[in-house]
């Protein structure tokens, strides 16, 4: 056997390999979403791809409309899962994500600059602060965190849910800045501090853009733990159309019957974000990984 | 010529991180004190009776034989899950740190289950793993593997199984991740020079690789034990916990004692035992770290 064939059955063994590893970790994603375009009376064949293609399940989703195909009686009925919120719950999930991120990140870099770069006593306090922060599991800390809302008058509000999703994000987030702008070397913004250049100026114009990759992984950490959350919503809201989706779509197995095109369409809807999201950060994501912007 | 007067260096940092102290004061460290605080009380939600009642909440989980329950199922949870993450994960990396073309798009494919938030999983989870309308029960049946239906999420210790498949499947990514990054600093030279000995591919991992990740993976096991333990969605919005009890873990404990017993004091004391085992876990992982710096 010549060396050039070795090679080549050797990237062939890999190939194989990846492929068959590709296809069993995708495989959930996969079958969710050629069940989400499956039509009704499909559901029960075991064949890969529908014979037909349909956006029934969708526009249920998007329309509030939901029916399901019940075999016994051969018709269609009216589903009970309460799909005319899907909107509303995809509305509060981007508002509530949204302003986590702005906030986590806008806070965590004010603090980590100040700790950086400024001195007082107390702030070699503040990596230790986020490890334990990091480490502490929510279900610790989420009724007491709820009893402090309620006080605050703004349990089964949009707002408790930002400040529930803070209280995750805010330690690491410190912690992944303060590695970030610990790395930035001082001497520029000495140079320009001494060039007559204010600190606001100093931190606007020089510290921001060279700590953007640090703000890139922050940010990206942040939005995934409020898009995901689960346990702080489904303690802190009470009404259907304050939900976030993760809380909202579990109602969809309450009744008697379980639309499962309809579930299956909204786990594509959830994940599309996320997806899209993953697509542009795919890079920075592994540089962020690299720098420890990990929980799980 | 000096400009407007600007704020002090001390006084724009204390104004920097005024937002974040307050933040975390009020929603970080008084929560986790109050958590403790509540250990040792009896309080009712949305009651003002709180009540002292010293150690009574522990001796409550030490009499309660579900608490017991919820204590070795998160550790069989635990255990299976961090060694199969582990096991694939590196299996895993080893794939990905292959040059071969078009590699990116297979690392991109494969790192995407972590982003997946677990209520999706959930929900894809229970629509396979269905007993009569489930792909897998279907694909087992049609292949002649089993017969009769394989009742994943109602039965004991299938359910058990299934929640672990999916802990392994959304959080390997995270071991891939952290071994790949570590397999990228190993230099070519070592290997290279391992190949011309006439070491094979086996006995260049084994002596060559391995010892390499050692570190790696011994930070990613403490780690991964740490937060696999204290997982509360990935069981819960599966099984609930169920059937009956048999897939609590102590987090799940804990929310049932919250939740359905409204027992917040319960809840508290669990929270308290799982933050001891964590405290107890993060000593370990310092030591371990202060023990590679010394080598």
């Amino acid at each position: 056997m010549t060396r050039a064939t070795r090679r080549r059955l050797r990237a062939g063994g890999v190939y194989a390999a990846l492929l068959v590893v590709t296809l069993v970790m995708c495989f959930p994603l996969l079958w969710a979403v050629l069940t989400s375009v499956r039509p009704n009376d499909e559901m029960l064949s075991v064949r890969l791809v529908p014979q037909r293609v349909t956006d029934a399940h969708y526009r249920a989703l998007l329309t509030g409309r939901s029916m399901y195909f019940e075999a016994g009686a051969g018709t269609y009925r009216a589903s009970t899962a309460p799909s005319q919120h899907f909107l509303s719950w995809f509305a509060n999930s981007t508002l509530v994500t949204l302003a986590t991120t702005v906030l986590s990140v806008a806070v965590s870099t004010l603090a980590a600059y100040s700790v950086t770069r400024f001195r007082f006593p107390g702030q070699s306090f503040a990596p230790y602060f986020s490890l334990l922060g990091y480490m502490t599991p929510s279900i610790v800390f989420v009724f007491p965190l709820f009893v402090t809302i309620v006080a605050l008058g703004l349990a089964d509000r949009l707002p408790s849910l930002v400040l529930g999703y803070l209280s995750i994000t805010l330690p690491f987030s410190l912690w992944l800045m303060w590695a970030f702008l610990r790395s930035i070397p001082l001497e520029v913004e000495e140079a320009a501090l001494i060039d007559g250049a204010s600190r606001f100026q100093v931190f606007r114009l020089i510290v921001i853009p060279l700590a953007v990759p640090g703000i890139v992984a922050t940010a990206i950490f942040s939005f995934i733990v409020a898009w995901n959350d689960y346990l702080i919503a489904r303690i802190f809201i009470n009404s259907i159309t304050q939900l976030p989706l993760t809380v909202g779509v579990m109602h969809f197995f309450e009744g008697t019957h379980v639309d499962w095109g309809l579930m299956m369409a909204a786990a594509v809807l959830i994940t599309l974000p996320l997806a899209v999201l993953f697509m542009f950060v795919q890079r920075q994501l592994v540089v962020g990984f690299g720098a420890g912007a990990v929980k799980g | 010529m000096r400009r407007r007067r600007e704020l002090s260096d001390r006084q724009l940092g204390v104004l920097f991180l005024l937002p974040f102290v307050v933040l975390s004061l009020g929603f970080v460290v008084y929560p986790a004190l109050d958590a403790i605080r509540l250990a040792f009380h009896s309080k009712l939600p949305f009651r003002n009776s709180f009540t002292f009642v010293g150690l009574d909440n522990f001796r409550y989980l030490r009499d309660d034989p579900v608490f017991w329950a919820a204590a070795w199922q998160s550790c069989v949870w635990t255990g299976a899950s961090i060694v199969l993450q582990t096991v694939f994960g590196v299996a895993i990396a080893l794939l990905l740190h292959q040059a071969v073309r078009g590699i990116n798009v297979f690392r991109g494919l494969l790192l995407f289950p972590y982003m997946v938030p677990t209520v999706v999983i959930a929900l894809i989870w229970r629509w396979m793993f269905n007993p009569e309308l489930g792909i897998v029960n279907a694909v087992l049946k049609g292949s002649g593997l089993v017969r009769g239906e394989v009742y994943w999420l109602s039965d004991p210790t299938w359910a058990m199984v299934s929640t672990i498949l999916l802990n392994v499947w959304k959080f390997t990514p995270f071991v891939v991740i952290c071994v790949l990054a570590r397999l990228q600093t190993i230099p070519v030279e070592i290997v290279e020079a391992a190949q011309v000995d006439g070491a094979g591919a086996w006995r260049r991992f084994l002596h060559i690789t391995l010892p390499q990740l050692k570190a790696v993976l011994a930070v990613v096991v403490v780690f991964r034990t740490i937060w696999t333990f204290n997982k509360f969605e990935e069981i819960y919005l599966l099984t609930r916990g169920g059937p009956g009890t048999s897939t609590f873990n102590l987090a799940v404990y804990a929310f049932e004692q919250a939740t359905a017993n409204l027992k917040l004091g319960v809840a508290a004391a669990t929270g308290v035992v799982m933050l001891t085992l964590l405290f107890a876990g993060s000593v370990f992982y310092l030591r371990l770290i202060r023990q590679q710096e010394a080598v």
